[in-house]
């Protein structure tokens, strides 16, 4: 399994890996990134990776 | 003067396809010393830039639009900056924006049944100008009326007249300034005394500076103004220049504008792509607050930076081939919106009307071209159009 986190000094809402891999993240109040599934592997661990990729801010990250 | 030189003087003065200055920039000097700004054009330059907001900050000493106060949250750095960015970014969600889009859907019908059985309008005054406007005044609850006056007042602050350099330009937009804080001044009280479901009713009831054991305290008046004059600045001509350089480049490139109409689920995607590839805010202010060197270049204490988002957003070290415009790109960490702290607040309302203009514009006038003849004048700094004559089938 992948694990996924966010780094949330370095977000600053930029939204696109809710709005790419919305079954990965999901946004809190502010907009911000959240993780919704922590734990991922197949489809979703492409779909994190695409959220990953698209992050202006480099804040997402994956790991064994 | 060297040839980037040049290039910096023509993009002053409004560059049709900027693209190639970009990479001439890059390539040549990528921290080049103007007289009156350091440009930075590489991308890891202009992401530290960007990030280090005690090194390069977005003060009032980056550039001047006649406010007396700073324009809050832009002028104001962290740590103190992320106690309004948590009032206002709830506020401009993709969520939140969401809810707004039936309303911007309606409004972007009406404007194109006004020129559809004509089979041309003007896209920049009829179209690009008036819808960012009147979605902000509906969004901040103001009368729809005040339409003229406020595009009177952007254009007023962003390209006032007689303002040729950094150092005329408080002088030039300051009595345009100052109508602008008497006009929210008064809309303030208005909103006090009858609350409505609005962005402005929402400011004046948050709280700040709100611990565990503090409800904290309401934003004071002048905060209130200071957040409303930056959102006029921000909010308007950004989005007339976005959908002004999207439409010139689908007018042109008949085969993207068609991929558009045959495969609409792409749009997304495609507005990331034209917001990179395009960046109508070519580049944003920052001062530096110590002596430091970027690319073996010194950049002195109180200097003006101004880190060219057009060109990071080209620079092959991140976008493999990005003189190609691919409506699928994917990764695409563009940069038009900035990053770092100061990440553009309004980036979801633009994506949502940009979304719904070319969703509705394309539904229905899926084939268009410029009035041929037509020669189109690019404006300065911003990347907006004097006017974008468009020809199509009327229906």
């Amino acid at each position: 399994m992948t694990r996924v986190s966010v780094d949330t000094g370095l977000c600053t809402g930029h939204g696109r890996c809710y709005s790419l891999a919305p079954e990965v993240f999901e946004p809190d109040d502010l907009g911000h990134c959240t993780v919704l599934v922590v734990e991922v592997s197949g489809e979703l661990e492409a779909a994190a990776s695409i959220g990953e990729q698209n992050c202006p801010e480099g804040a997402i990250t994956l790991s064994l | 003067m060297t040839e980037s030189d040049g290039f910096v003087d023509q993009a002053m003065t409004g560059l049709a396809e900027p693209q190639p200055m970009y990479k001439a920039m890059r390539e040549s000097t990528p921290v080049l010393r103007t007289p009156q700004v350091v440009v930075l054009s590489r991308l890891a330059d202009i992401e530290m830039a960007l990030k280090r907001t005690e090194v390069f900050s977005s003060n009032m000493d980056a550039v001047d639009l006649g406010n007396i106060r700073p324009m809050i949250p832009l002028q104001v750095d962290p740590p103190e900056h992320a106690k309004y960015r948590r009032i206002l970014d709830p506020l401009f969600t993709p969520r939140e924006m969401a809810r707004r889009e039936p309303q911007v859907t309606a409004l972007v019908n009406e404007m194109i049944d006004r020129f559809a059985g004509r089979g041309e309008c003007d896209f920049h005054a009829e179209f690009a100008v008036p819808l960012p406007c009147t979605v902000f005044l509906q969004l901040l609850g103001l009368p729809v009326i005040d339409l003229d006056k406020f595009l009177e007042w952007k254009d007023g602050v962003i390209r006032p007249e007689g303002a040729t350099n950094y150092d005329g330009r408080h002088e030039a937009s300051s009595g345009v300034a100052n109508e602008i804080y008497a006009y929210f001044d008064r809309a303030i009280d208005e909103h006090i005394a009858s609350p409505r479901d609005d962005v402005l009713t929402a400011m004046i009831d948050s709280r700040v500076d709100k611990t565990p054991e503090h409800d904290g305290r309401p934003l004071s008046r002048e905060e209130l103004l200071d957040i409303c004059f930056l959102f006029l600045i921000a909010g308007l001509d950004t989005v007339t220049d976005s959908l002004d350089c999207f439409f010139v480049y689908l007018a042109r490139h008949p085969e993207h504008r068609r991929q558009l109409v045959a495969e609409p689920d792409i749009l997304p995607s495609a507005i990331e792509e034209l917001l990179r590839w395009e960046t109508p805010v070519p580049g944003v202010a920052r001062v530096a607050m110590q002596d430091i060197e970027v690319g073996g270049c010194p950049i002195n204490k109180g200097e003006r930076v101004s880190p060219l988002l057009g060109a990071a957003n080209t620079d092959p070290a991140e976008f493999p081939d990005p003189e190609l415009v691919d409506f699928r790109r994917n990764p695409n960490r563009h940069r038009a919106f900035g990053g770092g702290p100061h990440r553009c607040l309004g980036s979801h309302l633009a994506r949502m009307e940009l979304r719904v203009a070319m969703r509705e514009f394309h539904r229905r006038i899926p084939e268009y071209e410029i009035k041929p003849g037509v020669q189109l004048a690019f404006t300065a700094a911003l990347r907006s159009v004097e006017e974008l004559p468009l020809v199509f089938p009327p229906s």
